[in-house]
């Protein structure tokens, strides 16, 4: 009876873990920071089409390769495109590259680790073995692999950046049930008769998702970066939809001449994953229980 | 074209050979058939000889930047592609920087009286790098070879003119001895020819018409270009190569024109066109081509840029609307498309130079190069004409495009600027909104082969100057391979047929010039630019070789002979 | 001595698994290495049935999956599509030497660097050398190693000409490259270890040392340094994996003769048996590096037994 009541009334110690870990989200001082330039990022792929001072394909022929100016503030490409727009825009493709990548990831891994960890036994073994041998596959040459084969496109990136990334989330997954599993409230929640699915759902995920949002936030400028990589090899995006890793790999040879038409795309890339880093940081450690107060 | 002075002192000079009247009005009938041809007695280099003040530096050394990628062989009878310097081999005929064929290792070229049977006599003093003479049987194995299905050369088709050549190739013909090519004698090479190919010794001068070593084949297999296998013809030999790193030439010892060579040693580092200008900005080589990355900063600098040259690669832009798929079975259409381009901008501000405005397949410099107004205002940039143009298809006022894809092949030099260019131009005057898919080359030609693009933007590179390579090998509609895209037209088939065999030279160019105008009517085909390349030589690098204005060519395509000329002054 | 003998054993479906995988998705993709790069035509198809005899791309796939295994297994990885007058294993031969060695320098700058910065960070905690090296070390990670190649060849090749902008002749061709592929692992171990040592720092047994009057030096040297590796070498078998794949860019920039550069010339050119080996040189070299570090971790480490269950 009493552990029913207990269960009934969520323990303290689980409230207080969310809230004390905004807590110590909100004073880290970077975090915030980190989390203010990725707000401004949703914002600004969100409503490009009113930010940006010019559409990303309007071209300005007599305008071309042009230093950043009055007009033009970020410079202009090869067809006289305002980079500021296009940076802009681009910002779409990588939010959209880094959130639906690290959806996929997680939706393929976080179930495939929990029930690993939950059923035991075969099921456990068979799924680590593949795990395993997906592991062993060096990332990036996968994913140049799954890139020749499908093509280059925005969607096709997140098919192949989700299909190599869910590994590690799935092995987390699997590390923090299993060492939950024998924690007390998971026992006595089945000791009064709750059924396995259920117990897995709503006591044992949630207290196992921390690593699990620390690997997403971090897996999500890896995706950028991966995106990034793919479109100097030649597998990334179709013009004219403008993408940052796309104008920093075709961009790059041109460096010496038009410098602005790679170092503006780069910082673009390098403040996204600074964010994301920050943000990442600060939510690991906000999130850690040894750190607690 | 040769006026009548020039005629009679060639055929004095013809003479002093023991080319008698007859064999020089049958060579005359073969040579207006192919052109603008000028055939001297023998392709001697121009030793270009130090000026006064010059003093030659103690090592005549070269040190070559224009490989991006290391060789997958130097076979290039098997593989012309196997992208290796061409010049260790010597073949038939070459071209001069003014884009002439010329013999070389033939010294006498004679074909019957309607240009179907070329002979070709070779001289005596050409040797092989190991000692061995030269002889036609050298020249009928090599392009056996070539033609033979076993060795799956992927130029074996441009030997198609050869009798039998297609047949043998395609496994129709068994016997390697039917191919219409025979050494008659050691030093007598006779092609006979499928029909009356006037163009036959222009495109013999062609790199794919190279030979290669039997002996060495034949013990080495695939590794007998490696360099302790390797023995060559032409004016260099493969001293050394070290994989992936750098390989070098040495002057062929054997070379019958040695002594005109000044050139001792030519060093080629491999640079990865990711290393882009670099190696040549930190004096690690003496001579590189300009990536368009680096054009504008070294323009820039008063030093840099005198060192840079422009200069025409013979090949042309063009964009190819697929006629069976919509949008684009409207002529229409294709038509509104044509006039939607401002080849001006594409060619001077977005490729920043790599190429000059196009009104037609040939650039200027070349037979078959049409420069008259009607041409040039068949595909006029006129942007109200063309959304004009779309009145009466579903597609008027530029509304209800389905999807469209510009597909292209994934190179360098401004291709894929000037693509979005085009892209950009359509969106603007046509409303057309277009993406641009790369693709892998191989992708692009399996999809090129079987029509599946429906926007095709390509390049194409002269192999030979003469309009049957630029008009039959592209746009001929009955091709029974390598037709690139699902356009054909009766009318043009009939003029570049009727031209292939024409020998008078002013009725073939008709022919040729009505042939471009059915085909830009009918807009089988937008020209864009003709292609344009800009290299840099070190100051010290002198003799480079030069066409008749005075302009500067270095090695391409159909020009290859640079080293011949170079020699290195101290520094 | 099981658990290792069981681990070595484990290499072999693993690999195998990531050999069938490569091989189908090689196989899938559009493209064949049939047909040639350039030219004005298609192989005939007499020619093609020729080219494709010589590959022994005719046979069926399970064959051809089969063949490259036991020749494989001979050190045979057949002759390469693109390079013609080399076998693969010749061109490995060459390359695979270069790339360690960039691999390991590089790692050993990282490992040593980066360790050394984040001790000093974490002892001088919340002070300017700690903020202007985290604030170094996230700038590093940021940027793209390919761009941050151009921007060190900028500055060291052009504007104080000291190193050559490629090739790997000497020791001074080294310096760059190295450095490249070191900078983003140097300070993803700088962070790693600075915050794994101050979460040691701050724990129970530490503060037990010090209230028994150790003196600073001491605790740290002893006790600290020891359990603040562990999660830096945890780290170490990622990284290996990180290093080998950047070397392709890098390798293509300073043009290192290594095995990077291979990889993706090898898939445009659809060389197929390149790509076969190249993925499985990366494969086994990683899956021997991650036995190692599992190795080293169980002997740092006391607490965890190797082989027990997780």
């Amino acid at each position: 009876m009493a552990i029913m009541a207990r269960l009934r009334n969520k323990p303290s110690a689980e409230v207080s873990l969310w809230q004390d870990a905004w807590r110590r989200l909100r004073r880290n001082r970077l975090a915030v920071l980190g989390g203010l330039v990725i707000v401004a990022l949703g914002f600004t792929a969100i409503f490009a089409d009113v930010i940006a001072p010019y559409h990303y394909t309007k071209a300005h022929f007599l305008h071309t390769y042009e230093l950043p100016n009055r007009d033009f503030w970020l410079g202009t490409d090869s067809l006289g495109r305002d980079m500021l727009s296009r940076i802009i825009y681009g910002a779409r493709i990588s939010m959209l590259v880094g959130f639906v990548a690290q959806l996929i990831v997680v939706s393929i891994g976080v179930p495939v680790g929990a029930v690993s960890a939950f059923y035991g036994g075969k099921v456990d073994l068979v799924i680590m073995r593949f795990v395993d041998v997906m592991y062993a596959f060096p990332r990036l040459l996968f994913v140049i692999l799954l890139m020749s084969m499908l093509g280059a496109g925005l969607f096709n990136i997140f098919i192949a950046i989700g299909l190599t990334g869910w590994v590690n989330i799935a092995r987390l997954t699997r590390a923090q049930i299993l060492s939950l599993k024998e924690k007390e409230f998971a026992e006595g929640a089945r000791a009064a008769g709750a059924g396995g699915l259920w117990v897995l759902g709503k006591h044992l995920l949630p207290n196992a998702l921390t690593p699990i949002i620390v690997a997403v936030t971090f897996g999500i400028p890896e995706a950028i970066f991966t995106e990034a990589a793919l479109s100097f090899i030649g597998v990334g995006i179709n013009p004219p939809t403008p993408s940052w890793g796309q104008m920093v790999g075709e961009y790059q040879q041109y460096i010496l001449s038009y410098w602005y038409l790679c170092v503006f795309p780069s910082v673009a890339i390098a403040l996204t994953m600074l964010a994301f880093t920050f943000l990442g940081d600060g939510v690991r450690d906000a999130l850690d229980p040894k750190l607690r107060d | 074209m040769l006026n009548q002075a020039q005629l009679r002192l060639f055929e004095a000079r013809l003479a002093s050979i023991g080319v008698g009247r007859r064999d020089f009005l049958r060579m005359l009938a073969g040579m207006s058939a192919a052109g603008t041809m000028f055939l001297t007695t023998s392709a001697p280099t121009v030793r270009a000889a130090p000026a006064p003040g010059e003093k030659l530096a103690k090592a005549q050394v070269f040190r070559h930047g224009g490989f991006n990628d290391e060789p997958g062989s130097f076979d290039v009878n098997k593989d012309l592609y196997c992208n290796c310097e061409w010049n260790v081999f010597a073949g038939l005929m070459r071209f001069t920087p003014d884009y002439v064929s010329v013999p070389w290792l033939a010294e006498k070229v004679e074909s019957n009286a309607d240009g179907s049977v070329w002979t070709f006599r070779l001289r005596r003093d050409a040797k092989w790098s190991n000692g061995d003479p030269v002889t036609a049987h050298d020249f009928a194995w090599s392009w056996t070879r070539q033609l033979d299905p076993a060795t799956a050369a992927p130029y074996s088709a441009f030997l198609y003119d050869l009798k039998n050549g297609e047949a043998f190739n395609k496994g129709q013909v068994k016997d390697a001895h039917e191919v219409g090519v025979k050494a008659v004698d050691d030093y007598t090479l006779q092609a006979t020819l499928e029909g009356p190919r006037g163009y036959f010794p222009v495109l013999v001068a062609y790199a794919a018409a190279l030979p290669a070593h039997r002996p060495s084949v034949e013990k080495h297999g695939d590794k007998w270009t490696e360099p302790a296998n390797i023995v060559t013809n032409g004016p260099w030999v493969l001293e050394s190569w070290s994989h992936h790193k750098q390989f070098t030439l040495k002057k062929n010892p054997h070379y019958f024109d040695r002594d005109n060579i000044t050139l001792e040693r030519v060093i080629y580092p491999i640079i990865p066109r990711a290393s882009g200008f670099l190696p040549y900005d930190n004096h690690e080589v003496d001579y590189a081509l300009v990536p368009p990355g680096d054009l504008r900063r070294l323009q820039a600098d008063p030093k840099a840029s005198k060192e840079i040259i422009r200069y025409f690669y013979p090949g042309t832009f063009y964009l190819v609307p697929q006629v069976t798929t919509p949008p684009f079975d409207h002529p229409k259409v294709r038509q509104a498309m044509s006039h939607a381009i401002d080849r001006k901008i594409i060619a001077e501000r977005i490729s920043q130079g790599f190429g000059i405005p196009a009104h037609a397949m040939i650039p200027p410099g070349l037979p078959g190069h049409f420069d008259d107004e009607a041409l040039k205002q068949l595909q006029r940039f006129d942007p109200t004409l063309a959304m004009e143009s779309l009145k009466g298809t579903p597609y008027e006022g530029g509304k209800n495009w389905p999807k469209i894809v510009m597909s292209m092949r994934d190179e360098p030099y401004a291709a894929k600027p000037m693509a979005e260019g085009v892209q950009a131009m359509l969106q603007e005057a046509l409303n057309m909104p277009t993406e641009l898919e790369v693709l892998e080359p191989r992708v692009f030609r399996e999809r090129l082969w079987k029509h599946d693009l429906q926007l095709i933007w390509i390049r194409w590179f002269m192999d030979y100057p003469d309009p049957h390579n630029e008009y039959f090998d592209t746009f001929y509609g009955k091709r029974t391979t390598g037709k690139r895209q699902a356009w054909a037209n009766e009318a043009f088939d009939d003029l570049i047929s009727k031209a292939r065999g024409e020998l008078d030279t002013p009725k073939r160019m008709a022919l040729y010039r009505q042939a471009e105008e059915v085909l830009q009517t009918d807009v089988g085909y937008i020209p864009v630019v003709w292609t344009v390349r800009y290299v840099a030589f070190k100051p010290w690098v002198k003799g480079l070789p030069r066409n008749k204005d005075g302009h500067i060519i270095p090695d391409g395509n159909i020009f290859r002979g640079m080293l011949e000329h170079i020699y290195i002054v101290e520094h | 001595m099981p658990y290792l003998i069981r681990r070595v054993l484990w290499l072999i479906p693993t690999l195998l698994a990531m050999a069938l995988v490569t091989f189908l998705v090689m196989h899938a993709t559009p493209g064949s290495p049939l047909e040639p790069e350039g030219g004005n035509n298609p192989l005939s198809p007499a020619e093609q049935k020729n080219l494709a005899a010589k590959y022994g791309l005719d046979r069926p796939l399970w064959e051809q999956f089969g063949r490259f295994l036991i020749n494989a297994l001979r050190g045979d990885f057949g002759h390469s599509y693109v390079y013609k007058t080399r076998t693969v294993a010749e061109i490995l031969w060459d390359a695979l030497p270069v790339s360690l060695r960039l691999g390991a320098m590089a790692l050993v700058i990282a490992a040593g660097l980066g360790v050394c910065l984040g001790v000093l960070a974490a002892v001088h905690q919340n002070s300017l050398w700690d903020y202007v090296s985290v604030t170094t070390a996230m700038v590093a990670v940021s940027i793209p190693n390919f761009v941050m190649a151009v921007f060190l060849i900028l500055l060291f090749s052009f504007l104080i000409p000291v190193f050559p902008t490629g090739g790997w002749g000497g020791p001074r061709d080294w310096v760059l490259p190295t450095v490249t592929l070191a900078l983003a692992p140097m300070a993803i171990i700088a962070r790693y270890t600075r915050s794994s040592m101050l979460e040691v720092i701050r724990s129970d047994y530490i503060r037990t040392a010090r209230a028994k009057g150790l003196a600073e030096t001491a605790v740290i040297s002893k006790h600290v340094l020891k359990n603040a590796f562990i999660p830096v070498l945890t780290l170490l078998g990622p990284l290996f994996a990180a290093v080998g794949t950047g070397s392709f860019f890098v390798e293509s920039i300073f043009r290192v003769p290594g095995m990077g550069r291979f990889f993706v010339i090898s898939m445009t050119g659809r060389d197929y048996p390149m790509i076969m080996a190249v993925v499985l040189c990366y494969g086994v070299f990683l899956a021997v590096m991650n036995l190692i570090v599992d190795l080293l971790y169980g002997v740092l480490d006391p607490r965890i037994r190797v082989g027990a269950k997780g």
